[in-house]
């Protein structure tokens, strides 16, 4: 490992999150660069307000005699706030640690000790409830907690305990007594100093803390914000960008913090989670960065509303999604351009349905969709093309600052997460078919785990990123799947689990797909159904059900979604079809270990806890 | 930006311990029956009294005898020194007194925001021609209600159902905009008829958070009828023990559990695990 954390300071210093901040502030002060809704009215803070709260952020931590290389965790939804803690603490060459709003409290233990954070910024009671059950004693290197919001925490006398206003205000204290500090310390960056430390969920094993560095994120954040980057045209202060993934996880971390300060496009944070769908309509963002399940549900969204609309209505929109059937397979051919007849026929199916739906949805002015953190379907990839809403699967993960490859407008290969980013290396194994990338946004290793470092990243440089993935037409990579994912059949046959799942996720009615037969006979599968969609499919078929239970145990939602495997048995060979399925009686969550904080299931989580039904199928 | 707290939003109780509500030996009975048998207590400003007892025993008489609903045929209820017997409920609602009820009275063809902007009502003074116009005074305090409006919606947790019709909440919700409701009346005594009835523990916790969170926000005073006794005796400062409408005891949580006689009338052998959700024995 090659960190200096006493590295001489360098002639020109890094650029880094900070500095960056500090020169868009610079060129466009009173400009906005945060809205954040607040009481039913969206509030700005210009990029001025962003960087002076930055700076008395960065204060305070020096106040309390933070050295670079410290940790500084938060554990908060997003607001503003997160976004000052993640800069202020680069700021300091302090490194920031994210908590994902959901991790419970034994899983704060381990990120708090793991990563010997000094400092917790709590977003309110709850979460601080979680680090003040934890005996101070077990926390040796946490010396203080700052919460954002006061209602609740403000009764407590942990003597840790600061109120982000008064942190704040201490910050502006220390800057009155020693103006300038935190600029001498953002003037001694170097490019090898380290950013951010991001835990990786862990479907497997305690999670690992990615040491990204400044020159990691230098690199992500120039490639997002370069013509031949991620977007085309590239972006600029005329973006809007809603915040609304976990910023702890590199893919937020990549849209919502590196991008903006970047490119100084404005980010938006929205009300709540539950108000995201709303959320989304206001703001109408012009990129917009979704994972699969986001992007599902705004596809069942839409059904659900074409499917209450007025008789007229109906009939028009028929028509025009017959259109836009035809328009999805055209341009899934042509890579997402417009042949003069499709062209022709976008115009008129955007003036009669398209627009109004993607008003209705919050995606009129989106000019760039993502895709990525896991495989969507390719359907759905085509069904918001053929609207007019361009999403491109991407494909990165923490260990490379999210940089591996994208589809670029215009050549998208539906079904592939695209094309190596130019200037960056990408290949696969001859043997083992796992993908590998090198290039300057590579991690520097694990915190504190050498032999998981040396099993990731190679002498010569190259990253083992644990996917399968192959070449098509020697441009585009494809994955297959997670190396370790892998069915192999009693039968012998090698089959990857998660295209099939995907398949059965296409439809509406489907949450959740588990498909399981490594060393068995045959496939067989657990599904979860998606209870809303399903709920509504229930009452239009006057069937009166209770809890996610009950209605997942009734007979028709079976033969529903009986249908649904059907259809997808019909797109694969015989062997990759599945034999039997069975219902999952629970809707699967975090806190209680079915999946992890980015809500990818643990398979062998699931295994465990539904083994009875499992063996069932193979009864 | 953090989260207003309800004192920035509405008027607080101020000084603490300060008597607001006197009821003297108050008797109230229906064609003979005695529902409510020579009552008197006092309440206080920041503190939480709940009153307890069986079904029927005259909480909700006594709710209804303070909000003028009920006009008892002898003793007196004073609120902040003002006598309030023959005071209109209207009246006695403008002077500062807000209450939910045991089935919950809200206009569900409404929205949420509608509902908790009717609460309002008595704040709007501006005429009917400013009102049509929308200017000046009348458009300025619409403004400035509807920002009390957002602070109780934001402490509740509404926003995502802010402009949901009332109809088509969950139950637990509607309870929720029932007591954001009583809250936009900016009461100085808030009078929660068993707010957390019917809820799941999920509810019943979120619900004790929110009447912790008014009286350590606000500091008013609150009256709580309540079966739910894990409730009562976390919240609560003082409990009121009621029988076939005859007060048998008063004191703090712990003193109640150890009354012999609510024991007896009220929790049961295994006092103070009284089963949730208003099942009482």
């Amino acid at each position: 490992m090659t960190i200096l954390a006493d590295a001489p300071a360098a002639v020109t210093p890094a650029v880094t999150a900070a500095s960056r901040l500090r020169q868009v502030a610079r060129e466009r002060p009173g400009e906005a660069a945060l809205r954040v809704k607040n009481r039913g009215v969206w509030r700005e803070i210009s990029w001025a307000e962003y960087w002076d709260q930055v700076e008395a952020f960065g204060h305070a931590l020096l106040a309390m005699g933070v050295r670079p290389r410290d940790r500084i965790a938060i554990h908060s939804e997003n607001r503003p706030e997160w976004l000052v803690t993640d800069v202020g603490t680069i700021a300091v060459r302090a490194v920031c640690m994210g908590l994902y709003p959901t991790n419970p409290t034994a899983e704060v233990r381990y990120l708090l000790q793991n990563s010997g954070s000094r400092l917790l910024v709590v977003e309110d009671q709850e979460q601080a409830d979680k680090v003040l059950d934890i005996p101070a004693g077990e926390l040796p290197a946490l010396e203080r907690i700052v919460y954002i919001e006061q209602r609740g925490v403000d009764r407590y006398t942990d003597p840790r305990l600061v109120s982000w206003d008064d942190f704040i205000a201490e910050g502006g204290a220390h800057r009155r007594a020693h103006p300038g500090a935190v600029e001498e310390r953002m003037a001694a960056a170097t490019p090898d100093d380290l950013a951010y430390l991001i835990y990786t969920s862990g479907t497997t094993g305690p999670p690992k803390g990615s040491m990204l560095t400044v020159g990691n994120c230098d690199f992500a954040g120039s490639m997002l914000a370069s013509a031949d980057g991620l977007i085309n045209p590239p972006p600029g202060p005329r973006d809007f960008v809603l915040s609304y993934l976990p910023l702890c996880h590199v893919y937020e971390k990549a849209i919502a913090v590196w991008l903006p300060l970047w490119t100084g496009a404005v980010v938006n944070f929205g009300e709540s989670l539950e108000t995201l769908m709303t959320d989304i309509r206001e703001i109408q963002p012009t990129v917009f960065q979704g994972v699969p399940r986001i992007w599902e549900r705004i596809h069942a969204g839409i059904q659900v509303k074409l499917a209450s609309a007025s008789r007229l209505k109906k009939l028009n929109a028929g028509i025009w999604l017959l259109v836009a059937r035809w328009l999805g397979k055209t341009l899934a051919r042509t890579g997402g351009r417009h042949t003069p007849l499709s062209g022709v026929a976008y115009w008129f199916g955007n003036l009669f349905l398209y627009r109004a739906l993607k008003e209705r949805v919050g995606l009129r002015r989106c000019r760039f969709g993502v895709s990525a953190a896991a495989p969507i379907a390719p359907e759905i990839l085509q069904y918001f093309m053929s609207l007019g809403v361009p999403i491109h699967e991407a494909y990165g993960m923490t260990e490379n600052a999210a940089i591996a490859t994208t589809n670029r407008p215009g050549r998208v290969r539906l079904g592939t997460v695209g094309e190596p980013y130019p200037q960056i290396e990408v290949r696969i194994d001859e043997v083992t078919g796992e993908i590998l990338t090198r290039h300057p946004g590579s991690f520097v290793g694990y915190w504190e785990m050498p032999e998981a470092t040396a099993r990731t990243l190679d002498e010569e440089g190259w990253l083992h990123t644990g996917d399968v993935g192959e070449w098509v037409d020697g441009t585009h990579i494809r994955i297959v799947d997670r190396i370790k994912d892998i069915i192999i059949t009693s039968g012998g046959k090698n089959i990857s689990p998660s295209e099939i799942e995907n398949s059965l996720k296409t439809s509406p009615f489907v949450k959740e797909a588990i498909v399981i037969g490594d060393r068995r006979k045959y496939l067989a599968a657990l599904i979860g159904i998606e209870f809303e969609v399903v709920s509504e499919w229930a009452q239009r078929h006057k069937l009166a059900h209770t809890t996610y239970r009950d209605l997942s145990e009734k007979p028709e939602v079976v033969k529903l979604i009986q249908r649904v495997v059907d259809e997808t048995n019909a797109k694969f060979a015989s062997v990759e079809q599945i034999k039997k399925f069975t219902l999952i009686p629970k809707e699967l969550d975090h806190e209680t270990g079915e999946l992890t904080a980015t809500q990818k299931v643990k398979r062998s989580e699931i295994e465990k806890r539904f083994g009875d039904l499992i063996e069932a199928m193979y009864r | 930006m953090r989260a207003l707290r309800l004192h920035e939003v509405l008027p607080a109780g101020g000084e603490s311990g300060r008597v607001i509500l006197e009821v003297e030996d108050v008797h109230l009975s229906f064609a003979g029956v005695k529902a409510v048998d020579g009552v008197s207590f006092r309440v206080h400003t920041n503190e939480l009294f709940a009153i307890i007892g069986p079904n029927g025993a005259g909480k909700t008489s006594i709710f209804n005898c303070i909000s003028g609903v009920y006009r008892p045929q002898q003793g007196s209820i004073r609120f902040q020194g003002r006598d309030l017997l023959g005071v209109r409920p209207d009246r006695i609602a403008g002077l500062g007194i807000a209450r939910t009820f045991q089935n919950i009275e809200l206009f569900p063809q409404m929205t949420v925001l509608d509902n908790l902007m009717l609460g309002r009502h008595q704040h709007l003074n501006y005429g009917t021609l400013a009102a049509i116009a929308r200017v000046g005074k009348a458009s300025r305090e619409e403004a400035r209600n509807r920002e009390v409006v957002e602070g109780i919606v934001e402490f509740l947790g509404l926003q995502p159902v802010r402009k949901s019709y009332v109809s088509m909440l969950p139950y637990g919700l509607q309870k929720r905009v029932e007591l954001g409701r009583a809250l936009a009346m900016a009461p100085q005594l808030l009078m929660l008829d068993e707010p957390v009835a019917g809820m799941n523990l999920e509810e019943t916790e979120d619900m004790a958070r929110f009447i912790h969170d008014i009286r350590w926000e606000l500091g008013i005073g609150i009256i709580l009828v309540e079966h739910e006794m894990r409730m009562v005796m976390d919240l609560a400062d003082t409990v009121f023990a009621l029988d076939f409408g005859r007060p048998i005891a008063v004191g703090t949580p712990s003193e109640i559990q150890n009354n012999p006689d609510v024991i007896r009338a009220y929790l049961g052998e295994e006092h103070g695990t009284a089963p949730a959700g208003g099942g009482a024995a």
